[in-house]
């Protein structure tokens, strides 16, 4: 369950990844955009651009690979059904239990009356 | 066994599809970004064969394209992410065995905390009764 939470976390830092890559693209943009453009400032950004970009391939061709070593195809056919039903069973004994005794306990009150 | 091969065939051109998808997509963004940039560069007046208005006209329009491919192809990233997780949460099956066996153990341990506390209370009701039954044996009701 914690390898799961652990991936879906990845998940959404390369999701994150993107929104940054994308950030860096239009500030890199913006900076061309002015009047007296910094070079080093437009690299940079670039270059920025282009590693998160890196990192988000890689992040996902991690994930697809791993997919692919542990999906069949097929639907997953089991489940904790069995058990959940056990455990409603057991709830319903202790009502069935608790309702005899307020019944027990209303006799006992009527009859000290 | 045929069925079988099929949802294997259907599974590895899911994913493949999601490979081709990321590539694509990737790709778009570096391609059209590059493209922006090149666009950005101002032209000689030697080097165009248009209107300076209106090679000016054609790059703006150029590059608002460039940006929304930039933009769907990012978005496109984020669609393709969200299938992943939703493939990762029904396909995971060590995951899924994983969280199975914890909800088991969870529901086994409830319901025998239950029966012990149903036991328990089985027996202070014997225990009860049994003085009661003495009680009434040896009282004047009898």
């Amino acid at each position: 369950m914690a390898a799961l939470t652990q991936r879906l976390k990845e998940l959404d830092d390369i999701e994150r990844d993107i929104t940054t890559a994308m950030q860096s693209a239009g500030q890199a943009i913006l900076e061309l955009s002015k009047d007296k453009p910094s070079l080093k400032q437009v690299e940079s950004q670039t270059s920025n651009f282009v590693k998160t970009l890196e990192n988000v391939e890689n992040g996902l061709t991690k994930h697809i690979t791993y997919l692919t070593q542990v999906s069949t195809g097929q639907a997953h056919e089991g489940s904790s059904y069995a058990s959940q039903k056990d455990l409603s069973m057991a709830w319903h004994r202790i009502h069935h239990a608790r309702a005899r005794l307020m019944e027990l306990e209303r006799l006992k009150n009527k009859h000290m009356q | 066994m045929s069925q079988q091969k099929t949802l294997s065939q259907n599974k590895e051109a899911l994913l493949k599809s999601y490979n081709k998808r990321m590539k694509d997509d990737i790709k778009s963004m570096v391609d059209n970004f590059i493209e922006i940039i090149k666009l950005a560069r101002v032209p000689q007046d030697e080097d165009s064969q248009v209107l300076r208005p209106l090679q000016n006209n054609q790059d703006q329009y150029e590059m608002h394209v460039r940006a929304c491919n930039v933009v769907r192809a990012g978005e496109c990233l984020m669609k393709l992410i969200s299938d992943i997780k939703q493939y990762l949460v029904l396909n995971d099956f060590p995951s899924i065995n994983e969280a199975i066996s914890q909800n088991t153990r969870f529901d086994k341990n409830m319901q025998n905390e239950c029966d012990s506390r149903l036991c328990l209370l089985r027996d202070d009701v014997a225990s009860e009764l049994y003085e009661l039954e003495e009680e009434y044996y040896s009282s004047a009701y009898k």
